[in-house]
């Protein structure tokens, strides 16, 4: 019970600048067009609680798109590992999930060293989400709209304060310095937030559980016709794979200069490409859509589970707003449930 | 698999070239002065990388209990390994390793081995061929067939002869006939049968082109070897090496940190890298 | 961390898109949400427009070519040395003796300089761009027949739309966000009806695929309209109020019944008379074409045929009904708008009209030529004799223009060449000057996209050390002919070319902030112009304009059995000077390939990897095959990106005798494999 803690609503602006002080403060706001963008917040007052997604993913603070990796001359290479202090707020439950599988797939034993680098400098400010776009789903999968464990702090909007839980030694240290701001919850609290939640839950426009999809695939029962239908929308566009807070995959390439100067880089890549496999000789080991396409989903839905016992996908629905063709989780994954 | 570069997983090694001898006209053996706490077994890799080139994986083709250095056959074949095959003795090339994981040799001890290799499919298996003699007494009949498309494309001509000497049955074959060559003709599918080893309970290590390695373990299989015993290795698209950029990811299997090394078993039941 | 709100730099669609910055180093894009066009989505070129903008490569300094190499200089030597040459060059030769080439890659604000300094500071009108290769047609043809050339609705109608008629454009890889919205469009029930040739991705998504032969569009549509007017479905109240000249088209259109319309284009007649049947029919169609209409040596004939069809069923004036030219480059619009045209000022003002011209020289202080100028084609045929000096901003034409090697030795014939480029493109290489320009994530300026929309790009980083934007190359370079142009930044230059530009005339940049404004936007409060030609067509009455079927200039014959026809593939873009330098883009298209069709392939015992050599009255390529039915028989396909084995090599640079735009979907070719030596086994390199 100690973790959790109530601030009232005058007191965030003043929490968050003081945090500032000592880190890059992210957060969203909206920018001129409407678009709710996460970027480093100017103005504290300008930060929204209650938006809809961002584009893309915060997985672009740990593993940015482009990222470089070392520098290298003659006299030598320097690692340019990312050693920024950042406070990423306003990140929604669904994201919160995706970042601790992340962090199983980057850490371990063979450790990222440039994903964790960055991971150890960078704290995330949840919310609960109270604000479910159209194309959310993550509450058929427990991984939203309110978290119970594997975030650093969550914040639930009360209207005049939020509950504040501290679910990590890092979440509490941004709390510890200012424990003046914050008192200790009550009942009433509590109940409060469950309010939030059960009125999150009634907006949810989507109800998926991946599991149905899940024994069709391993029964047999989706047919090669029903991916080739598939496959054959494909824009082969790579969005899915860049908007997914899960995707993990990376190109990496060496930007040559003069004098044997240098930058190695690393860049988002796809498996939707039919050369991200290509082999020397120009062999494609998958040559065909639907190989590609395919393979996405199984990832998703079956290997994802076999290796950490979740699903691939956090039902953040970015895929359903970015993919050209309308091939995204959710519209298969209504199609075959 | 842990990583041992406290530098970073990314961070290649520079390993100075002691020696760089040329096999065929594209086909180059270079030996790399091994960097300390580099320890390795057979049908293991390394990411060979070059500053302002890139890396790609290349498998190593020494034996750690006979050579000295680290011995690595680099065939020209795109942008990173023509900027290899500029390097001369006294460059460095940078290596991450030893990555993968290794031929289950001791599952063989007692049992006949045959190895089957197809092209520059000889450099992996070489470095078990090598540690299988050292440990001659260990195994039952060797035997390897070695094809390759021309007689100036085979690798490692005066060794075989030498693994011959040294109790391997030897066929050295060549796709298509032609006069100056005295061994077989032939690919190397069609030397499984003729061989005299046991296959109901011998083993198999393959490495070549894909065509090949899918022809000689359907082949094998019919002449009645246990799925598990049929054992290849298996080339990929790398970047990383260690499991993380996704390009050599088939089917819920990393080629990287789950193989190279597969059985024929694993392969049908997960249907890795086949094209 | 910064996210700027700017428009891709690739295709004509205009997608929104914030570019991601980090102490000044580009860290990734991502695509705006609320945008019209884009919505959330983008190509994989615009996911990765961002890679080659700090590449390695990118041009640092001014370079001055001394006895065939190239020398670093100095800004300031590099312009003292253009301008000197340039205006030796007018002293012996007269200003017609220059051309010069705007870029539709470049802002409407540069392309307006551009025009100026041609017009008012060295004095021709001998100025153009990449346009003429793509959509020259489009302008000329659609000005004669409604008075305006550009798309006449908007993208974001396509949803709601309940017939879209597609006609060579391959949209889902040249136009993926038009793409996008169709595969709404027909999710919702819309009929999508393609024409094209080749089976590409959105002729397989469509309800019929007419598979017409390459370059008897006229014939196609010709029959189209011939079973309309037969079968009593023309808008006869729309053709009395809104137009002219029916009855002449009326005559030449009654001699291509369906069934001759079959002979001509092999589409079965019946397939016709279903597709016309569709099209008038309906309420709410939408005809959309591109390079596929455009690029013969009839694209005027078939772009007024389009504008006919569209007439003769009233499908104009109303939103989600019209007619939709879709532009390839991401401001090939502006650059037209803009005037970096021979014939005509921005806003499409004619130079022969006095009192245009008039308007022009007092607002810019200086004499201003009367002639009509030299379109880019007819440039090169003169270069060396009438033509001595050229100034190219932004473009490559010796890979993107037809019969590359004529053009190739046409720039070797002039006296001075200057190039202003962001790479060392094959044009720069042959240079005189090469002025090291910047892209559109380090300046600000607006593009107008293909539906007209003009938007704002924000400088997103600070230049590459070294490079300048285009538009203060070119104020300084006209500073030193000695004429001052003092703009401090671009609105400055927006603010001139809407005082002088009727359908710019309310476009300044601080109105544009929310997606822009599509033109006519006449005035200050104007909100823009969604559809066009609204109650009236821009001229007036809309003109019927007979047209007789032309077969294409090179038919195939015995040496040349294949027709060839060129277009893009969905990861590369254009000469390759931006994607090839995109590692995610080059890896998927390394090498340059030629479609054939399984049955010729058989026949010539061709199989997919197999070098080919494709071979025309012009010259000889060699590429891989690849064996597809997406081309039909007796057709070859090969992508124009590709430097390596550059298909305008051999392309037939027969020209439309009013667009001048080069026949670039037709010509005759032979095909014959090359023997070498190399193995069929795949090689061995884990990679």
């Amino acid at each position: 019970m100690k973790n959790e803690f109530v601030l009232s609503r005058t007191n965030l602006p003043y929490w968050l600048r003081q945090l500032r002080k000592k880190a890059d403060l992210i957060g969203p706001s909206r920018s001129l067009n409407g678009d709710i963008i996460f970027s480093s917040i100017v103005n504290i007052h300008e930060m929204i609680l209650d938006c809809p997604a961002s584009i893309p993913s915060p997985k672009e603070f740990l593993f940015p798109q482009k990222e470089e990796m070392y520098k290298f001359s003659q006299k030598g290479v320097r690692n340019l590992n990312d050693k920024t202090k950042r406070i990423i707020f306003g990140v929604r439950s669904c994201d919160i999930s995706a970042i601790a599988l992340l962090d199983r797939f980057y850490g371990g034993l063979l450790e990222d060293d440039f994903y964790m680098s960055r991971r150890r400098n960078t704290c995330f400010i949840s919310i609960t989400c109270n604000n479910p776009d159209p194309t959310c789903f993550c509450s058929g999968l427990g991984t939203g709209p309110v978290l119970k464990t594997g975030f650093d702090l969550q914040l639930t909007d009360l209207g005049d304060r939020y509950l504040v839980q501290a679910g990590s030694r890092e979440g509490l240290r941004m709390i510890n310095g200012f424990r003046h701001l914050f008192l200790l919850p009550e009942k009433a609290d509590y109940d409060d937030q469950y309010e939030v939640l059960l009125s999150s839950q009634s907006i949810f426009e989507k109800r998926i559980t991946l599991e149905n999809v899940r024994q069709k695939i391993l029964d047999g029962k989706v047919t090669d016709s029903f991916w080739e239908s598939v496959a054959c929308r494909c824009f082969e566009c790579g969005g899915c794979v860049y908007e997914c807070p899960l995707c993990t995959c990376f190109n990496v390439i060496d930007w040559k200069e003069k004098d044997n100067k240098g930058t190695r880089l690393r860049l988002w890549d796809t498996c939707m490409f039919k050369g991200f496999t290509k082999m020397a000789g120009n062999v494609l080991p998958a040559g065909k859509k639907i190989m590609r396409t395919r393979r996405w989903y199984f990832h998703k839905l079956i290997h994802y589970p076999e290796q950490f016992g979740r699903f691939g996908c956090v039902g953040c629905g970015r895929c359903t707003i970015t993919c050209p063709g309308r091939i995204d989780m959710a519209t298969i994954a209504n199609k075959l449930d | 698999m842990k990583n041992k570069n406290k530098k970073g997983l990314y961070l290649p090694v520079d390993a100075k070239i002691n020696d760089v001898v040329d096999l065929t006209p594209d086909v180059k053996l270079y030996k790399l002065r091994k960097p300390r706490s580099f320890v390795y077994s057979p049908g293991q890799f390394v990411m060979a990388s070059l500053w302002g080139a890139g890396e790609v994986p290349i498998s190593i083709t020494s034996t750690s209990e006979i050579h000295q250095d680290i011995e690595l056959c680099i065939r020209k074949a795109g942008f990173v390994t023509s900027a290899l095959h500029r390097l001369k003795p006294g460059d460095s090339i940078g290596i991450r390793g030893p990555l993968g994981n290794r031929f289950p040799f001791e599952d063989a001890y007692g049992q006949d081995v045959l190895f089957i290799a197809g092209g520059i499919g000889i450099a992996p298996l070489r470095s078990l061929i090598n540690l299988v003699i050292e440990k001659r007494k260990n195994f039952g009949k060797i035997a390897l067939i070695y094809g390759s498309k021309t007689p100036t494309e085979v690798l490692f001509m005066p060794e075989t002869q030498n693994w011959k000497e040294n109790g391997i049955d030897l066929t050295l074959t060549i796709d298509v006939e032609c006069k100056e060559w005295a061994c077989s003709f032939g690919l190397v599918t069609e030397h499984i049968n003729r061989q005299s080893i046991s296959f109901e309970s011998g083993y198999a290590f393959i490495c070549g082109p894909h065509v090949m390695i899918n022809a000689a373990m359907h082949d094998l299989s019919l002449l009645g070897m246990p799925a598990e015993h049929i054992i290849t290795t298996i080339e990929a698209h790398m970047k990383c090496g260690v499991g993380k950029c996704g390009h050599c990811y088939s089917d819920g299997r990393y080629v990287c940190t789950d193989g190279p090394v597969f059985s024929y078993a694993e392969i049908r039941e997960f249907g890795i890298a086949s094209p | 961390m910064k996210k700027i709100s700017t428009v891709c730099p690739y295709c004509g669609c205009g997608c929104g898109l914030y570019v991601h910055v980090e102490k000044d180093i580009i860290t990734g894009v991502s695509p705006v949400r609320n945008h019209p066009v884009n919505k959330g989505s983008l190509c994989v070129k615009g996911w990765n427009c961002f890679e080659f903008v700090q590449h390695p490569g990118r041009l640092k300094y001014p370079l001055i070519k001394k006895n065939g190499v190239f020398k670093k200089a100095s800004w300031d030597e590099a312009l003292d040395w253009t301008a000197e040459n340039l205006l030796k060059t007018r002293e012996k030769f007269g200003p017609d003796s220059i051309g010069m080439l705007s870029s539709a890659k470049c802002t409407n604000e540069e392309n307006f300089l551009m025009m100026k300094f041609s017009r008012a500071v060295v004095g021709t009108n001998n100025i153009d761009h990449c346009a003429r290769l793509c959509h020259s047609s489009t302008v000329g043809g659609l000005a004669k027949a409604f008075g305006s050339g550009a798309m006449t609705n908007s993208i974001d109608e396509i949803d709601s739309s309940r017939v879209l008629f597609v006609i060579g454009s391959n949209t889902t890889e040249q136009h993926p966000m038009i793409g996008m919205h169709m595969l709404d469009a027909v999710d919702r029930g819309a009929t999508l009806i393609v024409a094209d040739p080749r089976k590409t991705q959105i002729a397989e998504l469509a309800k019929i695929h007419l598979r017409h032969r390459c370059g008897t569009d006229v014939a196609l549509l010709n029959g189209m309209m011939n079973v309309i007017i037969n079968e009593g479905l023309v808008d006869l109240d729309f053709v009395k109020r809104r137009t002219e000249n029916f009855d002449d088209f009326e005559r030449i259109v009654m001699r291509y019944p369906p069934d001759i319309a079959e002979k001509i284009t092999c589409v079965p007649a019946v397939d016709i008379r279903r597709v016309a049947r569709i099209y008038a029919t309906e309420k709410r169609s939408m005809l959309f074409y591109s390079m596929g209409i455009t690029q013969h040596i009839t694209g005027v004939d078939n772009v007024r045929s389009c504008a006919n069809l569209v007439m003769l069923t009233a499908h104009i004036g109303l939103p989600m009904t019209g007619l939709n030219p879709l532009r390839g480059q991401n401001n090939v619009q502006g650059a037209c708008d803009m005037g970096a045209l021979p014939n005509v000022y921005s806003g499409y003002q004619k130079v022969t009209d006095k009192k245009a011209r008039k308007k022009f020289e007092s607002a810019w202080g200086a004499k201003l030529p009367s002639v009509p100028g030299r379109t880019l084609t007819e440039m090169f045929d003169a270069a060396g004799g009438e033509i001595r000096a050229m100034y190219i901003m932004g473009e490559n034409p010796v890979i993107s223009d037809p019969d590359a090697s004529h053009v190739t030795e046409a720039i070797k014939k002039l006296d001075f060449l200057v190039v202003q480029d962001i790479f060392m493109s094959d044009t720069a290489e042959l240079a005189s000057v090469v002025l090291p320009a910047v892209t559109f994530a380090e300046k600000d300026g607006t593009f107008t996209n293909t539906e007209r929309r003009v938007q704002k790009l924000k400088k997103a980083i600070r230049p590459v050390c070294g490079a300048m934007p285009d538009w203060r190359i070119i104020s300084e370079l006209s500073k030193r002919m000695g004429y001052e142009m003092e703009y401090g930044a671009t609105h400055e230059i927006m603010e001139e070319a809407a005082l002088l530009t009727p359908s710019y005339g309310g476009i300044l940049h601080h109105r544009l902030d929310n997606f822009g404004l599509q033109w006519p936007c006449p005035g200050i409060d104007h909100s823009g112009t969604t559809f066009m030609h609204r109650k009236a067509f821009t001229k007036g009455m809309g003109s019927f304009i007979p047209i007789d079927f032309i077969p294409p200039a090179e038919p195939v014959d015995g040496d040349y059995p294949f027709i060839l026809t060129t277009g893009r593939i969905s990861f590369h873009y254009h000469t390759g000077t931006m994607c090839r330098r995109t590692s995610t883009l080059e890896r998927e298209e390394p090498d340059c390939f030629v479609e054939i069709n399984p049955a010729d392939a058989e026949r010539l015992g061709i199989k997919t990897h197999d070098r080919l050599s494709v071979s025309s009255r012009r010259g000889e390529i060699v590429v891989n095959a690849s064996v597809t039915d997406r081309t039909p028989e007796g057709i070859v396909f090969i992508p124009f990106h590709f430097r390596e084995a550059a298909v305008n090599l051999i392309t037939n640079p027969a020209l439309d005798p009013t667009a001048k735009i080069p026949e670039y979907k037709v010509c005759a070719v032979n095909i014959a494999p090359v023997v070498t030596k190399g193995t069929s086994f795949p090689r061995r390199e884990r990679r």
